[in-house]
């Protein structure tokens, strides 16, 4: 057996599972290009100022990776760079790179790992919600940075003293094209009403939701202790309307479990959007000869759980919904992929 | 308190927690546990005949709503089997929740709405009082002459009058005092 060190991978977004991929594939002692369209790595998760079910540092784990990948001298990290194109030659592909500058580089590639993460979706599309009207009406990637601002030392003043949490806000919607559920708002819904209450003492957190998902080691417990010991109060029932009222928002919807109409005053409405694929992410996967599905999520071929073309692979959040714990997973399986792909031997009958 | 307002929808951030807090305070219940299953209400033996049920009880607790809780007819029609908290999941105990409940209609004077639940517990209390047990037939007779309900269940009763299931007469413990030691010890004196 030989092996061909020559062999270059190209990872396609540096979030967590783009890292992943690129750490795991350049430790193997292989070449490898990790594009990213922002200036910085770290994706979604390096936005986040916390995460479930232990309450951790983001941050931590974002830079952690990020010093592991300076110290693998064969990734050639490349921030503020797009794909522009990619054609197909022989095995491998050969890709035009676009950077910040508008200067084109072209690189050689034998395998390519798609890592483009996602979106929230536009919640503007529910007018009874208000979101894009009302300032206080927020998505969950923005509370984060509510709870960021919070988090640090400053004036009490302005903080909400009552916040509700809407879950499933274009997830298992189909009048707006999502039947799915996006998976991983459960658990940071419950991790934000959370934190509401660490970070503000005195507010009240109410959550409202139509059931709770919460498969995964600890989640349960997770979302149980949020009600029992941080007294966040479960609402069952999908809210209807937010109306503003003497400069506060009522939240109008049903108490499901006792058939009630009910309101709640709030200073604060957080909007548990639904997982898109990013909008980019279909036409990058086009030009890679890689599968979507009907929403634009990246689709495996038969079998193979982290393949989606001829020496294409994919990991984290472009493929569907994933928390972090997953988006490292995929990372490193994907990689195992392209190396086991560059060590490919000829395979006889046994 | 603040009171629950029955001609607009109930504003969760008006109610009064403190019922919550109370029970947790007073019976050690913490209705927080609740995982909203129904499996309280599958296994309730009355169930069917209550206007609330022993999930929307807990509930109702998480909601403050004491003057919905003090008047339901599920107050009075609860025989604290104790099946709902034996197959509850968090062990809420639900019975006792009644019994606080309970408590707290008499001692404000909260009457049930149907006269004759207030007269079979009234009767039913006599007969303790007085031979330190339950005597059914006389209970049953008793109460159907008080509710003029003259003829009812009576096929019933004469079927197990005849296997022997119904003791006509009102046998008493041996130490009725020690019976009317307790009754005098509650808070509710004369009727108790």
């Amino acid at each position: 057996m030989t092996t061909n060190l020559d062999k270059k991978a190209l990872v396609v977004g540096a979030g967590l599972a783009g890292m992943e991929a690129a750490i795991k594939i350049g430790q193997a002692g292989y070449e490898v290009y990790l594009v990213e369209k922002e200036n910085t790595m770290g994706g979604v998760t390096g936005q986040l100022f916390s995460s479930f079910p232990r309450w951790e540092n983001p941050r931590e784990l974002v830079d952690n990776r990020i010093q592991t990948i300076n110290q693998i001298e064969k990734i050639r990290v490349l921030t503020t760079t797009t794909v522009q194109s990619a054609r197909r030659e022989g095995e491998a592909f050969v890709v035009d790179l676009q950077k910040a500058d508008g200067q084109v580089e072209q690189v050689a590639a034998d395998a390519v790992v798609l890592a483009t993460g996602f979106e929230l979706m536009d919640v503007s599309v529910y007018g009874e919600y208000g979101y894009g009207i009302y300032p206080n009406v927020v998505n969950s990637l923005e509370f984060e940075d509510k709870l960021r601002e919070w988090s640090a030392a400053g004036s009490k003043a302005d903080r909400p003293k009552s916040i509700a949490f809407f879950k499933c806000v274009g997830s298992r919607d189909r009048s707006k094209g999502n039947p799915y559920c996006s998976k991983i708002c459960c658990m940071y819904t419950a991790k934000q009403a959370g934190l509401t209450k660490d970070l503000l003492p005195e507010a009240k957190a109410y959550v409202f939701y139509m059931d709770y998902r919460a498969a995964g080691k600890e989640y349960e417990e997770f979302v149980r202790s949020v009600i029992e010991t941080k007294h966040v109060r479960y609402v069952r029932g999908r809210p209807s309307k937010v109306l503003p009222e003497n400069g506060r928002l009522v939240v109008r919807a049903e108490d499901t479990l006792m058939g009630v109409p009910i309101e709640v005053e709030v200073d604060m409405v957080v909007l548990a959007s639904a997982i898109v694929p990013r909008e980019g992410t279909r036409v990058l996967a086009g030009m890679f000869g890689a599968l979507t599905d009907q929403y634009g999520f990246i689709e495996n071929v038969p079998f193979e759980l982290r393949q989606t073309g001829n020496g294409v692979f994919f990991a984290g959040a472009c493929g569907f919904a994933v928390e972090t714990a997953g988006a490292q997973a995929q990372g490193a399986a994907a990689a195992a992929d392209v190396v086991a792909l560059f060590n490919r031997v000829p395979q006889g009958v046994k | 308190m603040a009171m629950v307002d029955y001609y607009r929808p109930l504003r969760l951030n008006q109610i009064d927690s403190s019922l919550q807090e109370e029970i947790k305070r007073t019976c050690g219940v913490d209705v927080e546990l609740c995982l909203e299953c129904g499996k309280c209400t599958g296994g309730c033996s009355n169930a069917h005949i209550f206007d609330l049920t022993p999930r929307k009880i807990v509930q109702l607790v998480k909601l403050g709503d004491e003057k919905r809780l003090l008047n339901m007819d599920s107050l009075w029609t609860c025989v604290s089997c104790q099946l709902c908290v034996d197959r509850c999941p968090s062990h809420i105990d639900i019975p006792r929740i009644m019994d606080y409940m309970r408590e707290k209609a008499r001692k404000k004077n909260v009457r049930a709405q149907r006269e004759s639940i207030e007269i079979f517990h009234e009767l039913m209390l006599d007969s303790i009082r007085k031979t330190g047990r339950v005597a059914e037939a006389p209970l049953a007779l008793k109460h159907n002459l008080r509710t003029r309900q003259y003829f009812k269940d009576a096929e019933l009763g004469g079927r197990m009058f005849f296997k022997g299931k119904l003791n006509p007469l009102s046998p008493k413990v041996k130490n009725v005092k020690q019976v009317k030691d307790l009754f005098a010890q509650t808070i509710d004196k004369k009727e108790g």
